[in-house]
C-alpha cells in the first residue's frame, strides 16, 4: 500500500512539472531548437548537401575577416570579426552593468525618476535601425555633439567623424551600444532593488554603517542573481550585435568594425554562402555554450 | 518614388488595371525574396533588382523574351539573358557623370570647367584658396557607393572603358601596373588634399550647396535633390570616354499571380509613350534612343546633351556588375583608402584576393 | 542637514546623466521638427529656427507606408507576444525552481544557450516550417515565434528573480493545503509585480523593435509592422531624414509610454510588508 502510494506521489509530481513546462518546452523546440539544429548541420555541409567535415569552419577561421592578428596590438582595426567581438565585451559589460546599477540607485531616490527612467530606456525602444544612424550622427564631423565637444576640448583628432577611421570606429560602435543597452541593466536592476527589504537597511544604519557600505554590503549581494541574469544577457547581445553596427558603419572602413553576427550575414545574404554562414552562427553558439555553462555553475554555487 | 508614380497613373489608366507601388531596398529584398521564393510566392509582381541577382534568380524570373523582342532595337542596354532567354528588362537609366558644381558659384569666383588634367587640378587649386571652403571636393557616403563611383570614374578615364569592363571580367587585377599606377598617380595624391573625409552623402549636399565645398561627384538624380537644378553644373575628368551608367532591372517573378497584367505594365513602362511620362519627370534618363531631349526637364536636358559627347554613357557599374560580397568589399576598402591613402597596396591585394572566381 | 545635502547630490547627480543621456535623442528630435539645411552643422545650432510638425503629419499619412496603420498592427501583434511568453515562461521558471527534478539543470543549461542564436540564422528553416503550417502572413505566426524567442531570456530571468522571493511564504501556503498552481497564481506572481513589470517592459520593447522578424514572416502592404515601414519611407535614393525621424519617434512613442506607465509597479518592499 505505501509503495503504490509513493509512486502516485512522483507522477503527480512530474506531472505537474510537465503542466507548467510544457508549453514553453514545445514552442522553443519546434521554433527554435529545431531550425537551429538545422543550421547546425548546414554547417557541416557544403552548397549542394554533401558532408564536409569541419572544412567550413576552417575556411571561415583562417579568412583574415575573422582573424587577422597581424597588426594587433598596437596596431588599429581591422583585427578580424572575432577578435573585435572579444574586445567589445571587456570594454561593454562593465560600463553597462556598472552604469545601470549606478542609475537604478539613483533612480530609487531622485524626483522625477519616472521621467529619468524615460529617458535612459529612451535607447532601448530605439529601433536599431535608427540607433546605428543615431551612433554615426553623434560622432560625425559635421553634425555631432561628440566631435564637437572634442574639438571644444581641443582633441581635435578626434573631432573627425569617428566612423571614418578604423581606429576610431570601433569604440564610438561600442560607446553607442553602451548610451542603447544601459537601459536594459537598469531596469532590471529597479526590479531587483524593489524586492531588497527595507528592514535591512534600517538595521544596518542602527548598526552605524553609512550609505557606501549599505551599497557594498546589503545591496550589491542581493542583487547577484539579477546581475547575472545582467551580465549573461549582455555578454550575449555583445557578442550577437548587428544592427546597429549594419547601419552605423557596415562593418567598415575597410573591415574595422566587422563582427560575427555581421560576417555571417553578409555570407549568407551577400555572398549567398549559406554554409559558411552557417558555420560562423554554429561557432557563435558555441561562444555561448561557454558563457551558459560558467552561468549554470555559478548559479549552483550560490544556492 | 513622386517621379515614378505619374508612370503608375499613366499606367492605371491605359491599362485599367489596379496598381500598388512600395519600395523596398535592395538589401532588404535580397533577404526577403529567397524563401519566399522557395515557398513559390512573391511579395510583389514587378520587382526592380540588381542584375547580377536576377542572373542569379534567373529560375525564378518569367521568361521576357517576346516582350523585348518587339521594342529591341531602340534601346542603348541590353537586357538581362541568360542562355538567349530575356529575364529583366533595363528601365530608365542613371548615370554618374562626374563632377557637380553651382554654376552661381562658379560665376562668382570665375572659375571654369575644365578641359585638361592640368586645367583640373589649377581648379581645385583655385577651389581650395577660397575663403569658406573647407576641401575642394566633398565626398559622398552611405554604405560606400558614393565613394567606390570616384574611383570607377578614375579608372575609367585614365584606363578607357575597356579597363572596367576588364575589371568586372576579372582579365586584369587591381594589383595590375596600370590599376596601381592610376591610383597611385592620380587618386590618392588628391586624397588628402582635396577630397573631405566621407560624409553622408545627403547631409552632403546641403554643405556642398552651402558653399563650404566646391564639387561634389554623384549621379544624375541629384538634379531632384537640389533646392534650385537650373543652377547645376556638371563636368567628366577630361578625357573620359565613358561614364559609369545603368538602369534598374524589372523581372517578373513565377509566382506572382498577375503575370499577364505584369507584362502589360513592364511593356508600356518601356514603350515610348510610357518612358516619355517618365523622361519629364526628370531625374532620370530614358534608354530608349527615340525620347529627344526636349522632354526632360532643363537641368536633365543638360546633362543629357552633354553625354552626346561622351563615347560610352552606359558602362557597367563595377561593383553592381561584380555583385555578391565582393561589392560591399569594395565600398569599403575604398572608404578606408580615403582615411588612409598609405594603405593603397594592401586595399588592391584585398580587392584581388576577395575576387569572386567564376 | 547632511540628509539634505545627500538628496541634493543624488538629485543633482541623476538629473545631470539624465540630460547628458538625452542629448542622442535630441538629435532625432530637431531632426524630425526642423528642416535638415539648418541642421548640417549640428542641431544646436539655432541661428536659424523653424520648428514644424510636416514630417510627423507626412509620416503619419504616408501613401505607401502610413505609420497611423503601422502603429495598430504593431500594437496587434506585440501584445499578445508579450502577456503569453510571460505567462508561459513564469510557468516554467517556477517549475525550475521549486520542482526537484533529475534533469532540471540540463534543460536550464539549453535554455540559456538557446538565447544565443542569432535570428538570421534560422530564418530560412523557420519560414519553410512556417509556411507548413500556413502562418506566413498572419499575425499568429509572427506572434508564435516573438513568444518562443522570448521564453528563453524570460524564463531566466523569472527564475532568478522567484529565487529572491522568501520560501515561507510559500511553504505557508502550502501547508495551508493550497495546490502548486494556486500558490503560483495567488502568491508568487503577485509577488513578483517589479520583476514581471520590469520583463514585460522590455519583451515589449523587443518585439515592437523587432525588424528582421516581421521581414521574413508578414509581407501584405497592410500588415506591415512601424518598423517595417519606417525603412520604406526612404526613396530609392533620396532619404528625407526628417520624415525618417518623424516616423522614428512615432513608432518609439508606444514603448515609452507603456514602461512610464510600467513604473508604478516598482513597489518597493512589496516582500517586506507581505512578511509582515
Amino acid at each position: 500500500m505505501r509503495l503504490h502510494r509513493v509512486r502516485w506521489e512522483r507522477i503527480r509530481r512530474w506531472g505537474a512539472f510537465l503542466a507548467f513546462t510544457a508549453p514553453a518546452l514545445a514552442l522553443i523546440s519546434l521554433l527554435i531548437v529545431l531550425p537551429a539544429m538545422q543550421t547546425v548541420a548546414l554547417s557541416f555541409t557544403d552548397k549542394r548537401g554533401a558532408f564536409v567535415g569541419l572544412r567550413n569552419f576552417i575556411e571561415v577561421l583562417s579568412d583574415s575577416d575573422t582573424l587577422n592578428l597581424t597588426g594587433f596590438p598596437p596596431g588599429p582595426p581591422p583585427w578580424g570579426s572575432l577578435v573585435h567581438n572579444a574586445v567589445w565585451i571587456p570594454l561593454h559589460l562593465p560600463l553597462t552593468v556598472g552604469l545601470g546599477l549606478i542609475l537604478a540607485v539613483l533612480l530609487e531616490r531622485a524626483r522625477g525618476a519616472t521621467f529619468l527612467k524615460s529617458v535612459i530606456f529612451l535607447g532601448m525602444v530605439t529601433p536599431m535601425i535608427v540607433g546605428g544612424v543615431i551612433i554615426r550622427f553623434l560622432f560625425d564631423e559635421n553634425a555631432g555633439v561628440v566631435t564637437a565637444i572634442m574639438r571644444a576640448v581641443g582633441l581635435t583628432a578626434l573631432g573627425r567623424s569617428w566612423t571614418a577611421y578604423p581606429e576610431t570606429a570601433l569604440p564610438a560602435l561600442i560607446l553607442g551600444s553602451v548610451w542603447l543597452w544601459a537601459g536594459f541593466s537598469m531596469i532590471l536592476y529597479s526590479a531587483g532593488l524593489a524586492t531588497i527589504p527595507r528592514d535591512y537597511y534600517e538595521a544596518a544604519a542602527v548598526d552605524g554603517a553609512g550609505p557606501l557600505q549599505q551599497f557594498w554590503y546589503i545591496t550589491v549581494p542581493s542583487l547577484r542573481p539579477v546581475t547575472m541574469v545582467i551580465v549573461a544577457m549582455t555578454i550575449l547581445w555583445e557578442l550577437k550585435i548587428f544592427d546597429i553596427v549594419y547601419t552605423a558603419t557596415l562593418g567598415g572602413p575597410g573591415g574595422a568594425t566587422m563582427v560575427l553576427a555581421l560576417q555571417m550575414y553578409f555570407y549568407a545574404f551577400r555572398a549567398l554562402e549559406f554554409p559558411r554562414a552557417a558555420a560562423v552562427a554554429t561557432m557563435l553558439s558555441l561562444f555561448t555554450l561557454i558563457v551558459g555553462l560558467w552561468f549554470v555553475r555559478t548559479l549552483r554555487s550560490s544556492e | 518614388m513622386d517621379q515614378f508614380l505619374p508612370v503608375l497613373k499613366a499606367a492605371e489608366e491605359k491599362l485599367g488595371v489596379k496598381i500598388q507601388y512600395r519600395i523596398y531596398r535592395a538589401e532588404d529584398l535580397s533577404q526577403v525574396l529567397p524563401p519566399q521564393f522557395e515557398a513559390k510566392q512573391a511579395p510583389g509582381d514587378v520587382i526592380f533588382m540588381w542584375e547580377w541577382w536576377v542572373r542569379e534568380n534567373k529560375d525564378h524570373a518569367v521568361d521576357l523574351t517576346d516582350l523585348w523582342q518587339k521594342e529591341a532595337n531602340q534601346f542603348v542596354l541590353q537586357p538581362t539573358t541568360v542562355d538567349g532567354r530575356v529575364y529583366a528588362v533595363p528601365y530608365v537609366l542613371w548615370v554618374k557623370p562626374g563632377f557637380w558644381y553651382k554654376k552661381s558659384f562658379f560665376q562668382k569666383h570665375n572659375l571654369q570647367p575644365p578641359t585638361t588634367w592640368e586645367e583640373f587640378l589649377a581648379l581645385l587649386d583655385k577651389i581650395s584658396a577660397i575663403p569658406g571652403i573647407k576641401k575642394a571636393i566633398i565626398t559622398g557616403d552611405g554604405v560606400g557607393w558614393p565613394v567606390g563611383d570616384i574611383v570607377e570614374h578614375f579608372l575609367i578615364t585614365f584606363g578607357g572603358p575597356e579597363l572596367q569592363q576588364n575589371l568586372i571580367a576579372g582579365k586584369v587585377r587591381f594589383t595590375d601596373p596600370q590599376v596601381r599606377s592610376i591610383f597611385a598617380e592620380r587618386l590618392v595624391p588628391l586624397l588628402g588634399k582635396y577630397f573631405s573625409d566621407p560624409v553622408e552623402w545627403t547631409q552632403a549636399i546641403d554643405l556642398w550647396w552651402n558653399e563650404e565645398y566646391g564639387l561634389f561627384f554623384m549621379g544624375n538624380w541629384l538634379t531632384g535633390m537640389v533646392k534650385d537644378p537650373n543652377d547645376l553644373g556638371v563636368f567628366t575628368l577630361p578625357g573620359a570616354r565613358g561614364v559609369v551608367g545603368g538602369t534598374d532591372w524589372a523581372f517578373i517573378p513565377k509566382y506572382s499571380e498577375n503575370v499577364e497584367a505584369a507584362k502589360q505594365l513592364i511593356a508600356f513602362m518601356i514603350s515610348k509613350e510610357g518612358m516619355e511620362v517618365r523622361a519629364k519627370q526628370g531625374g532620370k534618363l530614358a534608354s530608349r534612343k527615340d525620347i529627344s531631349p526636349d522632354v526632360y526637364p532643363p537641368a536633365d536636358r543638360a546633362l543629357a546633351e552633354a553625354l552626346a559627347k561622351v563615347e560610352q554613357p552606359t558602362v557597367p557599374d563595377l561593383d553592381d556588375a561584380v555583385g555578391g560580397d565582393w561589392q560591399r568589399l569594395f565600398w569599403d576598402q575604398m572608404k578606408l583608402l580615403w582615411v588612409r591613402p598609405q594603405a593603397l597596396d594592401s586595399v588592391l591585394r584585398q580587392l584581388d584576393a576577395k575576387f569572386p572566381t567564376k | 542637514m547632511r540628509r539634505w545635502g545627500r538628496e541634493l547630490l543624488i538629485n543633482a547627480l541623476a538629473w545631470g546623466i539624465g540630460l547628458a543621456w538625452i542629448v542622442p535623442f535630441l538629435g532625432i528630435l530637431m531632426s524630425a521638427l526642423r528642416p535638415q539645411s539648418e541642421l548640417i552643422h549640428g542641431w544646436w545650432q539655432f541661428s536659424s529656427f523653424t520648428i514644424s510638425l510636416d514630417n510627423f503629419v507626412k509620416a503619419w499619412n504616408h501613401p505607401t507606408a502610413p505609420m497611423s496603420q503601422g502603429i495598430c498592427n504593431s500594437l496587434l501583434v506585440v501584445i499578445p507576444s508579450t502577456i503569453l511568453p510571460l505567462f508561459i515562461g513564469a510557468m516554467a521558471a517556477y517549475a525550475m525552481l521549486r520542482f526537484p527534478f533529475p534533469l532540471r539543470d540540463p534543460l536550464f543549461l539549453v535554455i540559456v544557450l538557446l538565447m544565443a542564436i542569432p535570428q538570421q540564422m534560422v530564418a530560412v528553416p523557420l519560414f519553410r516550417f512556417l509556411r507548413d503550417l500556413g502562418l506566413i502572413n498572419h499575425y499568429a505566426g509572427l506572434i508564435l515565434v516573438h513568444t518562443a524567442w522570448a521564453l528563453p531570456w524570460v524564463t531566466l530571468f523569472l527564475r532568478n528573480y522567484f529565487s529572491t522571493l522568501p520560501r515561507e511564504i510559500e511553504e505557508a501556503a502550502s501547508l495551508d493545503g493550497a495546490s502548486r498552481f494556486q500558490i503560483f497564481t495567488r502568491i508568487v506572481l503577485p509577488l513578483s509585480l517589479p520583476g514581471l513589470a520590469s520583463a514585460a517592459a522590455l519583451q515589449l520593447t523587443w518585439a515592437w523593435n523587432d525588424f528582421f522578424m516581421a521581414l521574413i514572416l508578414i509581407y501584405d502592404p497592410e500588415k506591415l509592422v512601424a518598423t517595417q515601414r519606417i525603412p520604406l519611407l526612404r526613396g530609392q535614393y533620396h532619404i528625407d531624414w526628417g520624415v525618417l525621424t518623424a516616423a522614428s519617434i512615432l513608432t518609439m512613442s508606444v514603448p515609452i509610454l507603456v514602461f512610464a506607465l510600467l513604473q508604478r509597479y516598482y513597489i518597493r518592499g512589496l516582500i517586506g510588508w507581505t512578511l509582515k
